[in-house]
């Protein structure tokens, strides 16, 4: 910049620096206030007394919920989840996404228009559920991931990638002998790698936060997974739940172990960002512009 | 014929089960016979309670709590008490209702189901359970030893029994105005004992102390203001007839009281969206006076209060006065819980046995309270909980019960107010506080399910309560409250109310 800025331009620029350092902070005040909760007393989190920093120190809460076998358990449904489910979706998406990204595919229009139509219009919950059932899937693990296995959205995106690619590639590698499975594998999924790492995230986040499915088909404790397990931890500590049940209302669990909880659940998924973070941008860009 | 498939049917699944399980760790220690026998000894003594043979494993569908029942010690319990291995499985805490219902609709199979009184009424009337009064009758002499006669009611349906009911913990009260008694100190301030005292009480504080006084939330509007105005019950008893809360004349002139305490910056206009978390934090803090506190919440309420003030106390205001001098509390005996049987089992009897069996008086009271020496120790005739043992096994123990031993488990339960000396003196003192009044038993308590009161309970709770946050925060005017009393009524309290008052009036020949 070789040219000066007057006096009011400063100004702006100092005065937008601020506004937009508070207003980034502002979003992690709920998360510096969930952690001053959780390692404040549980009386002086009842009293309203607890803003950005804990008051009554201690760091029981952590104990407790690190040793609650069913928050541990309902961790490791999610840690499970999170990597078999990615890992499956990953691979069902991509071997999709694969043919339909080729012009030499017969029918390519009709079933892209097929896949599109499952985007729009679905079965609806009670004849899904009734499908699970007969599918024999109602509580078992892979009824959490199995039917979101193929996201269309995602595939869509990968299979737009997948054009961006040179048709020379594609054609060099046959010249050279290479099977279509070979060419996916050797050739175009390594060039791949910001999209895959784009959906993988999607993929690992989505199936670490949802908490719908399982609460539709889960009903056995040990399969719940960690947010299920958070949303009826919140739930079954709140006013509507208690009311005229006096007993679970003896039972309540202190709002202190209450912020402890969402705090440790939130974690996990957090720290995948940084790692996927360099491809997350160039990924979703890159393959959505062709489309 | 039936009767016998049914038993070929539990013959084969104990044959096929004892075949399977081997050493499993469910398995009853009590059971010395061997699994061969129980084939001919099931089909041949259907009736008798035979605890020989290996009993094959119930599934009990629970309400939700936050724990694995699965694993917990009182599930072990159970099944060594009473031989019966046992699968649990829990509605959601949320969205109950609907999880519920998919279920039912896609035959999922369930043993035995603990249920809420309107999803029992549901499922009743569609047809989903079983009639239990053959199978009470022949296998459920436990059952008919530990239920009352007035509680048989309220799981019948024309005339037919189709649940055991799980009745609470018998007649007690559970909120009652509190105030920060170091400022009515300070003031040189008395408890108020009516209405109109309560009123300059509020006022003076606010005077002194700048605040809004009196707190609350949305589901603590009625009680002890309401009650000292004659609206007591959500049914009321009046010559004879069954009158409605909202039909009450004396509702008005609450209602306008309520509204002089709102204008005038008595009572936080936050109430309608408190939760009773926020409601205890005002208090806490010092920015609330009074409020309705509920004795289970009290050792938390009292804890935050001394961290903020060390110096403050809590005092209990005795149960306010009517105009004639008379205090009055009201309180709802209805059955909480319903205990029934889907037609989808497949071993229906075994279910009523297993109920049976948990209602057997020592086998009951294990359950309620453990072991004496273990979990609890009786002192002056009451049992004390011994901690933390009694919390480590038995925190849980009211979610597994299915129906209670009615003559003995109020005084049981009560050791579970024992575990906190905080929670037990404001139990005790609440209790003591309405012992001083006339309890008024709501006489809808003993209705069984009727089909007009269920269909329009919940539709017209919200539209009164909805209304009756208008009328005190003075957005509507309470002169205009007989045009909605006749809304109401059109959206089917009428229907709701004869309902009501034809049932009570056949009670009474």
């Amino acid at each position: 910049m070789s040219l000066k800025q007057t006096f009011s331009e400063k100004l702006f620029n100092v005065f937008n620096y601020t506004f937009f350092i508070l207003l980034g902070f502002s979003t992690l005040l709920p998360f510096i206030n969930l952690i001053a909760k959780s390692l404040s007393s549980e009386s002086a989190v009842i009293s309203g007394k607890v803003n950005l920093l804990p008051v009554g120190f201690q760091m029981g809460t952590y104990r407790y919920v690190l040793e609650n076998d069913m928050f541990l358990n309902a961790l490791k449904t999610s840690v499970l989840l999170a990597i078999v489910g990615t890992a499956v979706g990953l691979f069902v998406t991509t071997i999709t996404a694969y043919p339909l990204s080729r012009v030499q595919l017969r029918g390519r229009k009709w079933l892209l228009l097929m896949f599109i139509f499952t985007m729009l219009f679905s079965g609806g919950l009670i004849p899904t559920y009734l499908l699970m059932q007969e599918l024999g899937l109602i509580n078992k693990l892979p009824v959490l991931f199995l039917p979101a296995a193929i996201n269309v959205f995602n595939m869509l995106i990968i299979k737009n990638y997948f054009e961006g690619l040179p048709d020379g590639l594609e054609e060099s590698a046959k010249i050279d002998g290479a099977s279509n499975v070979r060419i996916l594998f050797s050739i175009i999924l390594p060039l791949s790698l910001p999209v895959l790492a784009t959906i993988a995230l999607f993929f690992a986040v989505a199936f670490w936060n949802d908490y719908f499915t399982a609460m539709i088909y889960i009903t056995d404790q040990d399969l719940k997974p960690l947010q299920l397990f958070l949303k009826e931890l919140l739930v079954s500590s709140s006013g509507e739940f208690l009311k005229d049940n006096v007993d679970a209302a003896l039972n309540t669990t202190p709002q202190s172990i209450q912020a402890a909880s969402i705090l440790l659940a939130t974690l996990p998924i957090l720290f995948v960002y940084p790692f996927l973070q360099k491809y997350f941008v160039k990924g979703v860009l890159l393959g959505s512009v062709k489309g | 014929m039936r009767k016998n498939s049914v038993l070929a049917l539990i013959a084969a699944f104990t044959l096929t089960l004892a075949a399977c399980s081997g050493g499993g760790n469910n398995a009853p220690s009590s059971s010395p016979s061997p699994s061969a026998s129980a084939n001919s000894e099931a089909s041949a003594t259907p009736d008798a309670g035979n605890d020989g043979g290996e009993k094959p494993e119930l599934t009990m569908l629970m309400q939700y709590g936050l724990f694995d029942p699965n694993q917990d010690p009182v599930s072990k319990f159970i099944t060594e008490a009473t031989g019966y291995p046992i699968k649990y499985e829990m509605l959601p805490a949320e969205n109950a209702d609907e999880k519920l219902n998919l279920m039912v609709a896609n035959k999922q199979n369930f043993d035995l189901m603990k249920l809420g009184a309107a999803q029992f009424y549901k499922l009743a009337t569609e047809g989903a359970l079983e009639p239990l009064d053959e199978l009470i009758e022949q296998l459920g002499p436990n059952i008919k030893a530990a239920i009352k006669d007035d509680s048989w009611g309220s799981a019948m349906i024309d005339g037919k029994i189709y649940a055991i009911p799980e009745t609470g913990s018998g007649i007690s009260v559970g909120e009652e105005l509190v105030v920060r008694q170091d400022w009515m100190d300070e003031l040189g301030l008395q408890h108020p004992t009516n209405p109109d005292e309560l009123y300059e009480v509020l006022k003076a504080i606010k005077e002194a102390k700048n605040i809004v006084p009196l707190t609350g939330t949305k589901d603590s509007i009625y009680g002890d203001i309401a009650t000292a105005f004659g609206v007591v019950n959500e049914w009321n008893d009046i010559d004879g007839k069954l009158v409605h809360k909202a039909e009450l004349p004396e509702m008005k002139q609450f209602l306008a009281y309520m509204n002089k305490l709102y204008s005038e910056g008595l009572l936080d206009s936050e109430m309608p969206i408190n939760t009773s978390a926020k409601a205890i934090e005002k208090f806490s803090s010092g920015n609330a006076a009074m409020y309705k506190l509920a004795w289970w919440s009290a050792s938390s309420a009292e804890a935050a209060l001394k961290q903020n003030f060390p110096e403050a106390k809590i005092g209990i205001i005795p149960y306010l006065k009517s105009s004639n001098g008379e205090a009055k509390v009201g309180v709802n005996l209805a059955t909480t819980w319903f205990i029934a049987v889907p037609k989808v089992s497949k071993l229906k009897e075994d279910a009523i046995k297993l109920i049976d069996a948990k209602l057997e008086k020592d086998t009951f009271k294990g359950l309620a309270i453990g072991q004496e020496g273990v979990h609890h120790e009786l002192k002056d005739g009451k049992y004390y909980p011994i901690l933390p043992k009694f919390n480590d096994d038995l925190t849980n123990a009211s979610v597994f019960m299915t129906g209670v031993d009615e003559h003995n488990y109020p005084t049981y339960w009560q050791a579970r107010v024992r575990k906190d000396p905080v929670l037990q003196s404001y139990y005790e003192a609440f209790q003591a506080n309405a012992a001083n009044t006339t309890i008024v038993v709501d006489p809808m308590s003993t209705a069984p399910p009727i089909d007009a009161v269920s269909r329009n309970k919940q539709k017209l709770t919200k539209l009164l309560d909805d209304q009756v946050l208008m009328y005190i925060a003075g957005s509507e005017s309470i002169d205009n409250y007989d045009t909605f009393l006749a809304k109401w009524k059109a959206e089917g309290g009428e229907e709701y109310v004869k309902a009501a008052n034809d049932w009570y009036q056949s009670t009474k020949q």
